[in-house]
This record gives structure tokens, C-alpha cells and sequence, in this order.
């Protein structure tokens, strides 16, 4: 309850002082929100900012923001006049069908694609990946707005089986879902099949099988004790899915709060953001605490001291062959790229098919997109790998020295990307730095959680209370008991979350945060090349063929032992 | 599958009811048709900010006068009118209008939705602190005035802020709600937030009786989502097209019409490189729109030969050009600045950038969301800017245009210019009251402003509807202003 309070009221001033961060004036922002085209005349400004009766300063803004939330009463909008609480919540509403959703469908396929690690498991065979964890790696990799934009022009345009826009019943859940819920699905699958492989190892595994428990019990114990390792993903998957959505859903014109959040904070339409982080806030508070206890209620009686026995896994399968020699099929690609000018503009070339002067086509200015994709590895992949190394030292850190309760991970994790995206531009300037800043704010959570998750484990496991009875120190716990158990998972999750982060790290462009405006980023590359998408499909196959191949490679790649 | 886990996959059948609200079923046959407009309502569609075009667009508000292709004054919800002296006119009101909730048009009810107009904050564009005032002279005779002389104050009654809307629409003076109480052709009967609206026609509208039964409106912001719906079917009409997706658009027809608005880059005159006239005029000469309006548009845009288009010129001379004499830049680094809103600016950006290398600059291009650029495009942050700009305004002149852009008080100054001629030379044509003559001065002040090389005209835009080829009637406006009439129908 405090937390909470204490949450609302930190990200409220946060939300509250961006304007004065920023240097925008709140007039202005306004204004412009209303009549795009308005000269920003001096007197014009004057007269809404009085109308608008505007904060003197963030804290006095804050606080009676507060004072007036508590009694229920969140204000009306400063673009549009209407009460904010006929606004925020339908879109809530809205988002909350597809997030949830989107959630259910991930788990669905986490568990598909989990599937034959759970066979071999329960049969005593090790996994080493197949196909299955191939294709989920592949899809992990996959930017969410190019499923969606390809599934608007193959489903929806082509065979005409399903709407193209709009929300107003579950036939238009489906293309959005399934945007949303395939690249989740296949990294859930992949930290679930990881946590499978973990869970073979424990002894009970032996014990059921030579005592004759069946197949199929086996299974489906091996089978709820990795989940016990997903849940509280799924439910950050959820509530980040709830405020950050505005891409999917602009695609698909979905009336969420992903559009409202970003619209009002783009307008610093201050009650619109801070009553709709407000809410994030509380509903990620109370599903990170969920998280915590659905995850205690499926370890069950064995979550206490000295029940769980956490073992060395069988060793895998060798699978590191294949992950060198897809990066080494990349690396040639890429070094192919690297003896071509990627800034070469031939306008006549522009959207020119492959051939033999442009192996890979040329983009919309007639730039070579194999010499752009070379140009581009460095910037994308070597900054993504730089910033998941950080954010895995962090979330372990993190994941470690917190206690088990909900927490400042799940406030961050709630909150909108723009929100932060604006946060860090204003402090830190628009820069490619700032967008690293901004992406390793939010990156590190998933891993702080995971990492949280199995401690939990660990410390409730025989070995562990059998140390800490003998009187072994905090550090030695750490070291010889705890990150030898989290760190091969973490780092495992870190890896696969390459790809995404190298998006991430485009997705913040329109606030001027990334790589320049010509940079061959692969990110950006991606973005301006969507609309081109049925006139020039490599602007899109290529690049994302990059991120798939980067994904695949890292899902394969072994962690410790 | 653990109890837990189940119910956490029962939790969205829980939220399922969540979703938009949908249209209701309007069975009262005809032809409908399906129209998407380009953005969702900022303000619930109140007149008084950008939802003014959508109300005027869909066909449900009116004016009391348009404009015609010229941007002349033309007769609307007023038939004819007469100016009393130069800061005074009269109208004379069309005798058979009624609001859709079936109060009819009176001058009381034109003087109430001017008041309010007058009384907003801030006021719509066009009568913005003129301390404009309306009078009821009889029943169907209207009086406005203004504090100062005005050449302009027919037209800028045609702004689409002034659409009059019937007395109980203005519950909420600061907010008038348009839902039932306009005049235009088409009656709105539902608006569903930013996701839909519904219109019915109305049977008795002034100018007869709508072809159309009615319209389903929705608001994709996204561009592809229009463009997909378009060819999918879902959608009759889809409104500002992005010429990169047109190519794709093989079975609807598109309309191109042109727009006063200029795509141009401006130079920052006040400090930085471009603070010598020199070097602007180096970038001038380096500056091709060909390939620009070629390869970037796709042809479908014109090459500026100035700030205002032709049509606006109106087949007057435009006065010759000199630039400065141009020195070499060396190297010199500029940033140019951009905004992605406007989908092809960026690339344009990037064709320019090209050329002012290959003219010896150092160039950095800059693009962001233009509410995050904007305080610096102003404040000079960047040494030169492309922007987009309609020049007409909200009354179908330039010179207000030429006030804000390029003057040393203008409120939207990209370049910074701050020249003391040219100033003169605006604050004259803003006394002139003959259309013709102040299009001149605008020709003679534009040729000024281009020989300072402050700012380069690049093109100016066209605007693209999509629509079935089943659709016929769709008003042409190069106003942007009017999209649907009471022609405006569906086959089959």
C-alpha cells in the first residue's frame, strides 16, 4: 500500500516535472496538440495558459494532482477539455483486452514450443534446441510492426480474411495478437525450454522415472515446475504490453492507451499522463507482487526451506557448431557489405531489385542495401551486445539483492516507453547515448525478475539452508551457490533479448534518441523500409533477416558448463 | 495445466468485453458509404481547434460563406453580403436552412455562434484578436465588425472554425458540440471518441437532398492503415495517402488536388553559416527540387517556383531573383532539421543533404516527431529546416502567411529573417483590400525574400484521396476543406 502510494506519487512528479526537464512550454505543446498548423503566437499563449490555470512549478503540480486523484477526481485534459476518467480507462480497457490476450496466446506457444524439451526431459534426454527452439529463437528475434504490417498485407489485403483496422470485436484481436504474441511466444518458449532443461536435472526427475511414475505424469510435473520460472515473464509481458503498445496499435488503429499515453505525452497533456501512469503503475505493483505469489503457489509446499534440491543439468548436446557457423554466415554477409559505400545515393536506382550491381537491392535513395547492411552490423549489433551486457550485470545485481516483493523493476517495467524515452532525452539530450540509456533503463527488468525467480529457488533449496546452518557468509552464498544457478539461465535470456534490443534502440528515433537520421542501423533501416513493403520487400526482408539470423545464433550460443 | 496458470489464461476472457465501441446498425436502407479520415479528433470535434476541417470535411457544419478556387469569398450558409465600411459588413442569411435538431438558421443564432467563437480561448485562427463583434439586424441579416479596418473579414469568415452550429450545440461555450446541430448535408448522429463517427443524411438540407444515405467514418492515424483498408474494401474513401503506398492502390481511383502548401528549407539568417548571405546563397544554388519532386514524390508533387504556387500567382508576374554573390563554403558544417510526420520529408531531407555535400557543406540531418523538434526549429537550434507550410491559411491569402514566416515579429520564423524591408513591405499589402493588387505585393515580397536566401522553395504538395471506382461526386477543395456534398454517391 505504501509502495504503491509511494510508486504513484515518484512517477507522478516524474510525469509532472517533464515539461520543466524538457524546456517545452507547456502552452505551447498544448496548442500545438489542438491546431497543428497555429503560429505560436505570444498572446495566444498567454491566453491558454491562463485558461489552463498551468502549474507554477512540478511539485505543487504533483501535489495537488495527488490531493485531487485520491478523492477520485483526475481532472479533464488540457488538449481536449473531456474528463480524463472518460478517457484513460476505456483505452485501458482496450489495451487490457489485447495485452492479456496477446499474454495467453505467448504462453500458449512458450509451452508448444517447450514441448520437446519436456519429452526428452521426462524420457532422461538432454535438449540441445531442435527445431523447435530454433524457430522460437527466429521468432524472438522478429520486430513485432513487421508481423503486423506483413500480416495487414498477406491476411487482410491479400486473401481478405480478416480486417485490416479497427477494434470493435475478436475478429479484429487476431492480427494484433498474433503480432504481439509470436515474438514473445518464441522467448518465453526459449527461457521456458532453458528452465526445463534446468529442471531435469533434479533428482526427483530420477526418482519418478526409476520408480515407474508414468510418462505423462512425469511430463506434466517437469512441465509445472519450469513454468513456475515463466509466470511472473508472462505477467511482465502483460503490463509492459499495456503502455507501450502505441505501434501495434497505430497499425491497427486500436483505440488503447499506447496511442493515449504517447499523444498526451507528446503534448504534455500532464492529467492524461500521469492518471495513465498512475494506473500502469499500480497494475504493475500489483502484478509483479502476483507474480511473487503464483510463483510460490506453484512451487507448493517445496518453496520452504530445504525442499527444493536445484542440480547440475546433463550436459547438452553439442549446438555451439551451429551457432558459429551461422555467425559465420553473417559475419561474410556483413563484411561483403563493408567494401560497398553505403551513402552512394543513385536516385534512378531508387527501390531497384536485386542484381548484379545491387546483390540486395537498393533502398528508396538508390543506396546499395548490402553496403548499408554491412555498415549497419556494427551500430546495431555491437551496441545491442554491449548494452545486454550491462543490463545482465544489472539484473542479476538486482535480481539478487532485492528480496522477493514487488518493486521499483515492476514501477519501470509499467511505465510507458515514451515517458522514459522523453525522461532521458530531456536530461540527456537527443543522442545515441541517451537512447542506450533509455533501452537499458527498461532492458534490465526481465532479467532482475528472472533472476529474483530462481534465487527464490535456490534459496529455498537443501544445499543452500545446509550452508547457511554451517554458518557460510553472505558473499560465499552468493558465489558458490547462487550465481552458479542464475547466472547460465540469465545469461542464456540476455542473449536472446539481442535482437530486440538492438530494435529498442530505433524505436525511440522519433524523439530524436538513437543513430543519426542516414545511419544504416538496422533498426532504422527496418522503419523506413516498412512502407515499402510490397514495392521493395528485401528494404524489409534483409535487415530482419539480420535479426532473425543474430537471434537464432544467440539462442544457440552455450551458457557456462 | 496447473490450476494457476488456468486462471491466468481465463484473465482476458475476463477483459474480452473491452473493445470500441461499435457502430450501430442503421438498417433504413440506401447506399452508405465507408470514409476514412486522416486523424482522430483532438477535441471531441469541437470547432474551435484542428477538428473544425473534419467537421467541415464530413459534410456536417457550414459556414456562412466559402470559398471559392480562387480562395475568393463564395456563397454559403450567407447568399450574398455588403461591406458597410472597411471594418463592417452585412450579410443576408439563406432563408431556408434549418440545424439538424430542427431549429431553423436565424441571425440570433449566427450572432450567438460568432460570440462564442469571438469569446474562445484561444479564438479560432482567422478573427484571433480583431476584436471581432456580431449584430442580429433583422431576422435573416447579420452584422460583424471589427476594431480595426479589415480588407479580409468576408473571407475570414470562411474559416472552418466559424462553422455555425445551431444554439444548443454551445451548452459548453469553449467546447460546441457538433453532434445534431449543424447545417451541412450530412447530420452527425454518433461520435465513438477517436474511433468512429456516424452520419446520416439530412433529407431536407438547403442545397437538396443527399445522395448518400449515409457515412461511416472512422480516424486511422497510420497512413498504411488507410491505404490497406482502401484496398481491402472495408473503405470507400480514404483521405491524405502517402505517395509511397500509392503505387499499390491498383483498383481505386486517387485524387490529386492541388495545395497551397510549400515544402521549403529555411536558413537559419540569425547566426551559424547561414548567417552569411554568401553561403545561403551557395545552398540556393546548390539546391535541385527536380529530383526531389521525381524520385521522393514520385512526380506527384509540383517543383516550387516560389513561396506561393501558381494558382495563387494567378497568372502575375513574379519579379526576378537575385541572390547575393556566393562564397565557398569549405567544408563548412550545418545541421538540417526535419520532421518524420510528414512522411517524405525525411527522404527529401536526405536528397538535399546529398546535394549541399556535393557543394562542399558538411551536413548533419536531424529527424524527430515534430512536437519534439519544435521549440528548437524556433529558438535556431538548426542551420536549416524543411518544413512544411500551408500558405494560404484559414482565408485564402498570403500575406498572413508572409507575417508569421518571414517578418522580425513573426511567430513561426524559421529562417530568423528579420530585414526591415521586407517588413515594410508585408505591413503595406496587409492594408491593400483589392484581391489582385495583394497578390502582387505578395509576388514583389516574395521575389524579396528570395533574393535575401533565406529560404529555398523546394515543392509545393499535392493532397491524395483514394477512393472505389464505384464512387462518384466527391468535391474537389484546393482548400482541403470539403470532401463529401449532396452529389457525392455510391453504386451497387
Amino acid at each position: 500500500m505504501l509502495t504503491g502510494l509511494g510508486a504513484v506519487a515518484g512517477t507522478g512528479l516524474l510525469v509532472g516535472a517533464l515539461p520543466w526537464l524538457s524546456g517545452d512550454d507547456l502552452a505551447r505543446t498544448v496548442l500545438r496538440a489542438r491546431e497543428v498548423e497555429r503560429e505560436p503566437d505570444p498572446a495566444v499563449l498567454d491566453a491558454l495558459r491562463e485558461q489552463l490555470d498551468l502549474p507554477a512549478d512540478p511539485v505543487r503540480g504533483t501535489v495537488s494532482w495527488l490531493g485531487r486523484a485520491v478523492s477520485g477526481d483526475l481532472g479533464t485534459s488540457w488538449v481536449s477539455g473531456q474528463p480524463v476518467a472518460e478517457v484513460v480507462p476505456p483505452a485501458l480497457g482496450v489495451s487490457g483486452t489485447l495485452a492479456g490476450t496477446a499474454a495467453a496466446v505467448a504462453v500458449v506457444l512458450a509451452v508448444l514450443f517447450a514441448s520437446p524439451a519436456v519429452r526428452r526431459a521426462a524420457d532422461g534426454r538432454a535438449d540441445g534446441g531442435g527445431a523447435a527452439g530454433v524457430l522460437a529463437a527466429a521468432l524472438a528475434a522478429l520486430p513485432e510492426f513487421v508481423l503486423a504490417v506483413v500480416g495487414v498485407a498477406v491476411v487482410a489485403v491479400g486473401w481478405g480474411l480478416l480486417p485490416t483496422s479497427g477494434f470493435t470485436g475478436p475478429e479484429h484481436l487476431v492480427l494484433p495478437v498474433l503480432a504481439l504474441a509470436l515474438p514473445a511466444g518464441g522467448l518465453l518458449g526459449r527461457v521456458l525450454a532453458g528452465a526445463v532443461r534446468e529442471t531435469a536435472g533434479e533428482a526427483w526427475v530420477r526418482s519418478w522415472r526409476a520408480a515407474g511414475v508414468s510418462r505423462s505424469a512425469v511430463q506434466g510435473a517437469v512441465a509445472r515446475r519450469a513454468l513456475t520460472v515463466v509466470v511472473p515473464q508472462v505477467l511482465l509481458l502483460l503490463v509492459g504490453l499495456l503502455g507501450a503498445g502505441a505501434v501495434i496499435e497505430a497499425v491497427f488503429d486500436v483505440p488503447g492507451l499506447g496511442r493515449v499515453a504517447l499523444a498526451a505525452a507528446l503534448a504534455q497533456d500532464l492529467p492524461v499522463v500521469q492518471a495513465a501512469v498512475a494506473l500502469l503503475v499500480l497494475l504493475g505493483l500489483a502484478a509483479g507482487g502476483a507474480g511473487v505469489l503464483v510463483h510460490r503457489a506453484l512451487l507448493g509446499p517445496a518453496g520452504t526451506d530445504g525442499g527444493l534440491s536445484p542440480e547440475l543439468p546433463p550436459p547438452v548436446p553439442r549446438a555451439g557448431r551451429w551457432a558459429a557457423g551461422l555467425l559465420a554466415v553473417l559475419a561474410l554477409v556483413v563484411l561483403a557489405g563493408l567494401l560497398r559505400d553505403p551513402t552512394a545515393q543513385d536516385l534512378g536506382d531508387r527501390l531497384a531489385a536485386p542484381s548484379w550491381a545491387h546483390p540486395l537491392g537498393a533502398d528508396a535513395l538508390g543506396r546499395d542495401v548490402l553496403a548499408r547492411f554491412g555498415a549497419g552490423a556494427l551500430p546495431s549489433v555491437g551496441l545491442a551486445l554491449l548494452i545486454s551486457a550491462v543490463v545482465l550485470v544489472t539484473g542479476v545485481a538486482a535480481g539478487l539483492l532485492g528480496r522477493g516483493r514487488a518493486g521499483l523493476a515492476d514501477v519501470l517495467n509499467a511505465l510507458p516507453a515514451v515517458v522514459v524515452g522523453i525522461a532521458v532525452a530531456a536530461v540527456a539530450g537527443p543522442s545515441l547515448a541517451g537512447a542506450a540509456v533509455a533501452v537499458s533503463l527498461v532492458a534490465w527488468i526481465p532479467l532482475a525478475v528472472h533472476t529474483r525467480t530462481l534465487a527464490a529457488e535456490v534459496r529455498a533449496s537443501g544445499f543452500h539452508l545446509a550452508a547457511r546452518t554451517s554458518g557460510a557468509g553472505r558473499g560465499h552464498l552468493v558465489r558458490h551457490h547462487l550465481l552458479p544457478a542464475v547466472l547460465p539461465p540469465v545469461g542464456r535470456h540476455a542473449l536472446l533479448r539481442v535482437p530486440h534490443t538492438a530494435l529498442a534502440l530505433a524505436g525511440l528515433s522519433f524523439l530524436g534518441l538513437g543513430a543519426g537520421a542516414e545511419s544504416p542501423e538496422w533498426g532504422r533501416s527496418l522503419a523506413d523500409g516498412v512502407v515499402y513493403l510490397e514495392r521493395a520487400p528485401w528494404l524489409v526482408a534483409v535487415p530482419a533477416a539480420g535479426l532473425v539470423l543474430l537471434g537464432v545464433a544467440a539462442g544457440l550460443v552455450r551458457t557456462g558448463r | 495445466m496447473s490450476r494457476p496458470a488456468g486462471a491466468l489464461l481465463a484473465l482476458p476472457l475476463l477483459l474480452a468485453g473491452c473493445f470500441a465501441p461499435a457502430a450501430e446498425g442503421s438498417a433504413d436502407g440506401g447506399q452508405r458509404l465507408a470514409l476514412a479520415l486522416a486523424f482522430p479528433p483532438v477535441a471531441a470535434l469541437s470547432p474551435f481547434s484542428d477538428d473544425a476541417v473534419l467537421v467541415t470535411r464530413m459534410g456536417v457544419g457550414e459556414t456562412l460563406v466559402g470559398l471559392d478556387e480562387a480562395g475568393e469569398p463564395a456563397p454559403l450558409l450567407a447568399e450574398s453580403w455588403s461591406r458597410v465600411d472597411d471594418r463592417t459588413v452585412t450579410l443576408d442569411l439563406r432563408a431556408d436552412v434549418a440545424f439538424h435538431d430542427g431549429t431553423p438558421l436565424d441571425a440570433e443564432a449566427v450572432v450567438g455562434a460568432l460570440a462564442a467563437a469571438a469569446a474562445a480561448v484561444p479564438a479560432p485562427r482567422s478573427i484571433d484578436g480583431l476584436g471581432l463583434t456580431a449584430r442580429a439586424v433583422d431576422e435573416d441579416t447579420v452584422e460583424v465588425q471589427v476594431a480595426e479596418p479589415d480588407p479580409l473579414l468576408v473571407h475570414r469568415l470562411a474559416a472552418p472554425g466559424l462553422v455555425v452550429l445551431a444554439p444548443s450545440a454551445y451548452a459548453d461555450p469553449a467546447a460546441p458540440d457538433p453532434v445534431g446541430t449543424g447545417t451541412g448535408p450530412f447530420e452527425l448522429t454518433e461520435l465513438r471518441g477517436a474511433s468512429g463517427a456516424t452520419l446520416t443524411a439530412d433529407a431536407d438540407h438547403w442545397a437538396g437532398a443527399p445522395e448518400l444515405a449515409g457515412v461511416d467514418v472512422t480516424f486511422p492515424a497510420d497512413a498504411a492503415a488507410r491505404t490497406a483498408g482502401l484496398r481491402a474494401g472495408e473503405l470507400d474513401v480514404a483521405v491524405n495517402l502517402p505517395i509511397a503506398q500509392l503505387p499499390t492502390l491498383t483498383d481505386t481511383e486517387v485524387l490529386s488536388v492541388p495545395l497551397p502548401r510549400l515544402v521549403s528549407l529555411s536558413l537559419d539568417t540569425a547566426d551559424g553559416p547561414f548567417a552569411d548571405p554568401g553561403l545561403r546563397a551557395a545552398a540556393a544554388a546548390a539546391i535541385d527540387p527536380q529530383p526531389v519532386v521525381d524520385a521522393v514524390y514520385e512526380g506527384r508533387a509540383d517543383v516550387a517556383e516560389g513561396l506561393v504556387n501558381d494558382d495563387t500567382a494567378g497568372g502575375l508576374d513574379r519579379p526576378e531573383v537575385t541572390l547575393p554573390r556566393a562564397t565557398d563554403p569549405a567544408g563548412a558544417n550545418i545541421r538540417l532539421a526535419t520532421y518524420s510526420d510528414r512522411p517524405e520529408l525525411p527522404e527529401a531531407a536526405a536528397v538535399l543533404a546529398e546535394q549541399l555535400r556535393q557543394a562542399g557543406f558538411t551536413v548533419e540531418v536531424v529527424v524527430a516527431e515534430y512536437a519534439t523538434l519544435e521549440t528548437d526549429l524556433l529558438a535556431g537550434t538548426y542551420d536549416a529546416v524543411l518544413a512544411s507550410r500551408l500558405y494560404l491559411g484559414d482565408t485564402g491569402d498570403p500575406v498572413g502567411y508572409l507575417a508569421a514566416d518571414l517578418t522580425c515579429a513573426g511567430s513561426y520564423n524559421l529562417a530568423r529573417l528579420c530585414d526591415p524591408a521586407v517588413d515594410a513591405a508585408v505591413a503595406e499589402a496587409a492594408t491593400l483590400a483589392d484581391p489582385e493588387e495583394r497578390r502582387a505585393a505578395a509576388l514583389r515580397i516574395e521575389a524579396q525574400v528570395l533574393s535575401t536566401g533565406a529560404v529555398v522553395p523546394v515543392l509545393h504538395e499535392r493532397t491524395h484521396t483514394g477512393y472505389a471506382p464505384t464512387v462518384s461526386g466527391l468535391v474537389v477543395d484546393p482548400f482541403d476543406r470539403l470532401l463529401l456534398g449532396t452529389e457525392t454517391t455510391v453504386e451497387e
